[in-house]
């Protein structure tokens, strides 16, 4: 970093950089997610299955995100692990309206927490109740009881209800992530 | 898991390859493997579950699909469905699959989970006898009772089967007859086949999606294939025996081979341009599930017998089951390049075996009757099951599982580390031997002495009961009888039967009379003299008595019977009962 960055950031003109993975099942939203959190000029119209991953940039007040939005299809999740130790944050995106793969996001999510990359870190993960606009949506506190977030106990976990399509939720649960990750720092 | 032992640690193996994505006992799907499919109905890359449910059979049959966990349609079926399948019928855009559910001699089929187009089978030519005789009727030229006796002398010797018109005719009474005969004789009689089994073949092209072709095995014993736009019949063979099960490769226009187990437990083989089957598989039973793994097939027979075959007829391996075979399906797991045979038992497991290697044992609540394995949702291996009880079983396979082939060879057997139970010797035994070496010559002599002793009394003894004809078997070679006495009761009336059996081979025994010998002031027999029946070889005669104890003072003593023959004094077999004391007052 050099010197003209350091005086940058302390007067606040440069936001600091946080790396942030955003994991969960194919279909669960996560590329939906990313894209409303992107500038109103940067969206993009119609979104695709994404393949392996992409790399987004979004900002928040404090913070200047990179989030690695990976590919939940059952074949590119093996690519998951490679990128957790650039992880600071966490963001686990649930379909709430897919009870059958519930199951499937738990094991999903158990692995992610006891890899040892994670296991040992206490970075903070957001749990996006996703699709809840949908009729048949599980509500987030079902979604938290079927995925037994409670047991986690030595991370900073938080999980809210979302509907990516209008943006609903989401600016609360990113809030969040960031007091996290100031609070983290300091 | 160190205290679940070694079963335990195999349950939470079995645990860790699936997941338990959902579980309804009380879905109400009564169902067996060839009614049920998965496709992609809506075009939304989501697959839905198609289940042709038999409900209680004779109603309740529906075609139900669904979503997820929930039920998304479901449509009432008029009979019911022998076999459910979902095929491409077009090259139209969006490419959604049509369902086709047979039932009888019609196939429904089924577009965006509406009616949409009936199929009925080509009736089968009818006996020309008997169309004349019922042509006859509809003139009034014949009575209903010549009706019935033409009908049967047709149906004994025509060469063609009656038709179901006729045959229940055949079965009404007399006074009936004069009514089915003027409700049916102007509808013109035809004779039909039903559908026992149904698969699809693609028509030119290997692909998943591509447009593929029925087949259909019938009951008069043939497989068609069908014309996917058209429905025509392209092409037919005809079998030896009633299909049942039906797997089907290849593609219509290039190559195909269609395996088809029967009813008779023989599987034939049939390939393109062939009008016959080209080889058969004689089974020892009746096949229960038919199973294509590669190059090989897989049957389930009714001797919990797991067999494979080449497709030449060639026995590879036999693998004994612990229970009868339910129901079969094939687990293929393109993504991993993974097939096994799945095997639902009645000991409500479902094995999964990979060639001959059991692999892998997933315990289900209850008895499993149709197996589903493939894309479902979203999620490539899921295993979809019904139970006997109406419920439905979820399960999703682990991205990370890994099945591995076990070390099959068995090793020492189990009866090996039993110890065996052998007694220890004590201090007084050794003194014993110790006794018996010094002294063993007095001690042989003096034995010696006792067994001649022992000889003696026996002999004696015996010969004063042959004298006196004590014993309850007859020593007389002319009459062998045998008689046992047994006292029922608590008294003071007992009840006394006499179990006599005549042991000869062939010989009749007549002319026998029964006596009893009794302290007649303590009991009173009323009939103590009477002649016995005539006694058949091998039949045993209870002859029962009443007894009742006239003594109050708790006295019990033993009454003799005698079996005897007319003309000699001396009884041919005895019998001494020692009566129970009485725990009864004596009345009077």
């Amino acid at each position: 970093m050099g010197l003209f960055d350091k005086l940058a950031g302390w007067l606040g003109l440069k936001k600091k950089e946080v790396h942030v993975l955003c994991l969960g099942l194919d279909n669960s939203g996560k590329t939906t997610i990313i894209n409303c959190l992107k500038p109103s000029n940067a969206q993009v119209q119609d979104i695709v299955p994404t393949i392996g991953f992409s790399i987004e940039n979004f900002k928040t007040s404090g913070l200047s995100f990179t989030v690695f939005d990976m590919s939940g299809q059952g074949r590119y999740r093996n690519l998951w692990e490679h990128y957790y130790k650039e992880g600071q944050a966490i963001i686990f995106v649930i379909d709430s309206s897919d009870k059958l793969r519930m199951v499937v996001a738990k094991e999903e999510l158990d692995t992610l927490l006891n890899h040892p990359d994670i296991k040992h870190r206490r970075i903070p993960i957001l749990f996006f109740a996703n699709k809840m606009d949908l009729r048949d949506a599980l509500s987030s506190v079902k979604v938290s009881q079927m995925l037994s977030l409670e047991n986690i106990k030595d991370k900073a976990w938080h999980i809210c209800a979302s509907d990516a399509v209008k943006g609903e939720g989401l600016q609360e649960g990113v809030d969040w992530l960031q007091d996290q990750i100031k609070a983290m720092k300091v | 898991m160190a205290s679940g032992g070694p079963e335990g640690s195999e349950n939470s193996e079995a645990n860790a390859k699936w997941l338990d994505a959902h579980y309804d006992p009380v879905a109400n799907l009564y169902t067996f493997s060839s009614c049920v499919a998965l496709a992609d109905l809506q075009g939304d890359g989501e697959n839905k579950l198609i289940v042709g449910d038999l409900g209680t059979g004779l109603y309740n049959m529906k075609l139900k699909v669904y979503k997820g966990t929930t039920m998304l349609s479901e449509n009432t079926l008029i009979d019911l469905p022998t076999g459910v399948v979902a095929f491409l019928m077009d090259t139209n855009e969006p490419r959604t699959p049509a369902v086709a559910v047979a039932s009888g001699p019609y196939i429904y089929i089924y577009k965006n989970l509406r009616p949409y187009f009936k199929f009925t089978l080509p009736p089968l030519e009818v006996n020309s006898l008997e169309q004349d005789v019922w042509n006859q009727v509809k003139e009034d030229k014949i009575d209903p009772l010549t009706l019935r006796e033409m009908l049967e002398s047709f149906r004994d010797k025509g060469d063609k089967p009656l038709s179901v018109r006729s045959l229940r005719y055949l079965m009404l009474e007399p006074h009936e007859m004069e009514a089915f005969v003027s409700l049916h004789k102007m509808q013109p009689i035809k004779r039909q086949t039903v559908i026992t089994c149904m698969s699809t073949l693609n028509k030119n092209m290997a692909d998943e999606d591509a447009v593929g072709c029925l087949v259909i095995g019938t009951e008069n014993m043939e497989v068609c294939i069908l014309d996917p736009e058209a429905f025509t019949i392209q092409a037919k063979v005809n079998l030896p025996s009633v299909p049942v099960f039906l797997d089907v490769t290849g593609q219509f226009d290039v190559e195909f081979r269609i395996i088809v187990a029967c009813r008779n437990g023989s599987i034939y083989i049939i390939r393109r341009d062939s009008k016959r089957p080209k080889h058969c598989i004689e089974l020892n039973s009746q096949p229960v599930g038919l199973v294509r793994l590669n190059k090989n097939i897989v049957v389930g027979c009714g001797k919990e017998l797991l067999q494979a075959y080449t497709q030449k007829g060639k026995k590879l391996w036999t693998v004994q089951l612990p229970a009868p075979v339910m129901t079969m399906g094939l687990m293929d797991h393109k993504s991993k390049g993974f097939q096994a045979v799945l095997v639902a038992l009645a000991n409500s497991e479902v094995h999964l075996y990979r060639d001959k290697i059991l692999v892998n044992i997933t315990k289900t609540q209850d008895v499993v009757t149709s197996l589903c394995f493939g894309k479902y949702g979203r999620e490539d291996g899921t295993l979809i099951m019904t139970t006997k009880g109406g419920g439905l079983i979820i399960k999703i396979l682990k991205r990370t599982a890994v099945f591995e082939d076990k070390d099959t060879s068995p090793g020492p057997p189990l009866a090996q580390s039993i110890k065996l139970n052998i007694p220890r010797k004590t201090k007084l035994y050794v003194d014993q031997t110790l006794r018996e070496r010094e002294n063993a010559v007095a001690m042989h002599r003096a034995f010696q002495t006792d067994l001649y002793r022992l000889r003696l009394r026996a002999a004696r003894e015996y010969v004063k009961a042959l004298e006196a004809s004590l014993a309850p078997v007859s020593a007389d070679l002319q009459e062998p009888l045998n008689m046992n006495a047994v006292v029922q009761g608590i008294g003071p009336a007992f009840k006394l039967t006499l179990n006599i059996q005549n042991t000869s081979a062939t010989r009749p025994v007549i002319n026998l009379q029964i006596s009893f010998l009794y302290d007649q002031t303590l009991y009173s027999i009323k009939r103590s003299f009477f002649k016995i029946p005539m006694l058949v070889p091998g039949l045993t005669y209870p002859i029962e008595t009443f007894v009742q104890s006239l003594s109050d003072r708790g006295i019990s003593d033993t009454i003799k019977v005698f079996v005897l023959r007319v003309g000699r004094g001396v009884p041919l077999l005895t019998a001494h009962i020692h009566m129970p004391v009485s725990e009864g007052l004596v009345v009077g």
